[in-house]
């Protein structure tokens, strides 16, 4: 299985357009934010560097699970690799575990590329901070590689990239990635993966502990998505 | 059950109305090389996505090596190439072959099986940048990634030119020579003549001739038995032509006074020529000459049609 999984991280690193859209592009929409807001500007009770720090670093690592994982999987239902796979001795389980770990893989970079951009930009938080904010952001994108690949079985590709970037752009517009949601927002966001995702944030800030409502939240999305992308892709064994 | 690689037993599979698979028997016995005919439609695929445990029968059993398609590949005792087999994007056929390779539990080396597909001179290419033969030489490797005992292809030599199909053929037969029991599915009938050992003949969804490519031409009346026959050497009744054995048409002309051209199309013609000297005629310039499998199978899948079209009106 490990095979596997290292040829599916390499093909997507070897992809340019992925390394465009989820490693570039959430760092240069940081540098083009915080010169918008100006630097002195504060953002949902955060100095606009930091907030938008985490907002970037999330859109880039939820951008990277979803198109890497829903896209890809269902291209490849499609031109029959997925049935070509299962005719080998790998485990059912083995592609989705080998693109699920890809993605894993390939959101660090879109993590890590916005904090350094973040850090250069003078976004000061202590080293117990940075690695606890990357990995509690690494750790949330699992939620949405779930979400990606039952997305991936839901549907195929011309029908899959629209709902894709629908389902990204409105978690993302609703979620405070773009601008901090308040008031009545609120409270349809907490029903929004990604605002929860961006509350992973909130310990580093004085005085704030983990928001243990926003990782309860994403655990349930968590299970739901897992239960959903099972049942989709039983659904798409039983059909060939 | 080591003598059986594969078994049928009164499966069914249908989609919807249509009835893709309908109450195939088959077994498949080690060594064998075997070639499914059939025309479009008439459940090639279906069979074999059965076999291979992609697709669960409606109605009886499928088993390879005994147990379940699923658990005779994950023992690493099946290849298969089908023709919906995708490949992966972005990776060099290198890469790929060497993951067919790494998961099979009887993995062989990636370079023997390079050389073995003849795709030696490919493996640094980019899999989306391959011609549709050269992606059928890629699928083909993966289904010999390991040391199987069965193999199984669908149409594996759609999308070649001849000559690469003559050099796959050889691929094909090594295969079947290192002991391998191969199974393939094809609609160039050449194919079928030149390689097989066994003929399978699916017509919708049933098998309809099973035996040698000769068996099937002979089941076919494939033999054509052309003779003259001079009033010199004695006179005869042509009616006793029609009562040789074997026979299904006969074609008497006389286009020279004292001579007679007869043509007969027999399903055996061994016992139609020991028949005819047996009764005392003498055949001059005997000549039998065999129909090609095409000419066969056409007859076969033809007979089954006006058969059945016949009981259709009869109703």
């Amino acid at each position: 299985m490990t095979t596997l999984i290292t040829l599916e991280i390499l093909r997507t690193l070897r992809n340019r357009r992925y390394l465009f859209f989820t490693v570039l592009y959430p760092a240069l929409m940081y540098v083009f934010f915080i010169h918008a807001y100006g630097a002195a500007e504060r953002a949902g009770g955060l100095p606009v560097k930091t907030y938008f720090m985490v907002s970037m670093a999330t859109f880039g690592a939820v951008g990277a699970v979803l198109t890497g994982s829903a896209q890809r999987i269902s291209l490849e239902r499609k031109s029959g690799w997925t049935r070509q796979l299962r005719l080998t001795a790998l485990p059912g389980r083995a592609y989705t575990v080998g693109k699920i770990a890809a993605s894993a893989v390939t959101t660090l970079p879109s993590i890590l590329v916005v904090f350094a951009v973040g850090a250069s930009q003078g976004v000061s938080l202590t080293a117990a901070q940075w690695s606890g904010l990357a990995v509690a952001l690494w750790l949330g994108s699992f939620v949405f590689a779930a979400l990606g690949v039952a997305l991936g079985y839901a549907a195929a590709p011309d029908a899959v990239q629209p709902i894709v970037m629908i389902t990204y752009m409105a978690m993302a517009l609703l979620g405070g990635t773009w601008f901090p949601v308040s008031g009545s927002l609120e409270k349809f966001a907490r029903f929004n993966p990604v605002f929860l995702y961006n509350k992973l944030a909130t310990f580093t800030q004085p005085g704030h502990s983990l928001d243990t409502v926003a990782v309860a939240g994403l655990a349930a999305f968590l299970a739901v998505f897992v239960v959903a992308a099972a049942a989709l892709y039983r659904r798409d064994t039983r059909q060939a | 059950m080591d003598t059986e690689v594969a078994a049928f037993r009164g499966v069914g599979k249908s989609y919807g109305r249509v009835r893709a698979v309908d109450g195939l028997d088959l077994v498949l016995r080690p060594g064998e090389t075997v070639a499914l005919l059939g025309p479009n439609g008439a459940g090639k695929s279906t069979s074999l996505d059965l076999l291979l445990g992609l697709r669960e029968p409606d109605r009886g059993s499928v088993t390879l090596f005994g147990g379940t398609p699923r658990a005779a590949i994950a023992a690493g005792r099946v290849g298969a190439m089908l023709q919906s087999g995708g490949l992966m994007s972005d990776v060099k056929v290198r890469e790929l072959v060497r993951l067919a390779c790494d998961v099979h539990p009887r993995g062989r080396s990636v370079t023997g099986v390079l050389t073995d597909a003849g795709i030696t001179e490919l493996a640094e290419r980019r899999v989306d940048k391959l011609s549709g033969g050269q992606e059928q030489r890629v699928r083909f490797a993966l289904a010999i990634a390991g040391d199987n005992d069965l193999i199984v292809l669908d149409e594996p030599t759609t999308g070649m030119d001849v000559s690469v199909r003559q050099a796959f053929w050889a691929s094909m037969r090594a295969q079947a020579d290192a002991g391998r029991t191969v199974l393939f599915a094809t609609h160039y009938l050449e194919e079928a003549d030149s390689i097989a050992d066994r003929v399978l003949v699916l017509h919708r969804g049933r098998l309809i001739a099973d035996g040698s490519s000769a068996e099937i031409k002979a089941r076919a009346g494939a033999r054509r038995i052309t003779f003259e026959l001079h009033d010199a050497d004695g006179q005869f009744a042509e009616s006793l032509l029609r009562t040789l054995p074997g026979v299904q048409s006969l074609d008497v002309t006389a286009r020279v006074p004292g001579v007679r051209t007869v043509r007969i199309r027999t399903a055996d013609s061994d016992a139609s020529v020991a028949g005819l000297y047996r009764a005392g005629l003498y055949p001059r310039g005997l000549e039998v000459t065999g129909v090609g499998l095409e000419q066969a199978f056409l007859t076969i899948t033809g007979e089954l049609d006006q058969h059945e079209a016949a009981m259709e009106s009869a109703r």
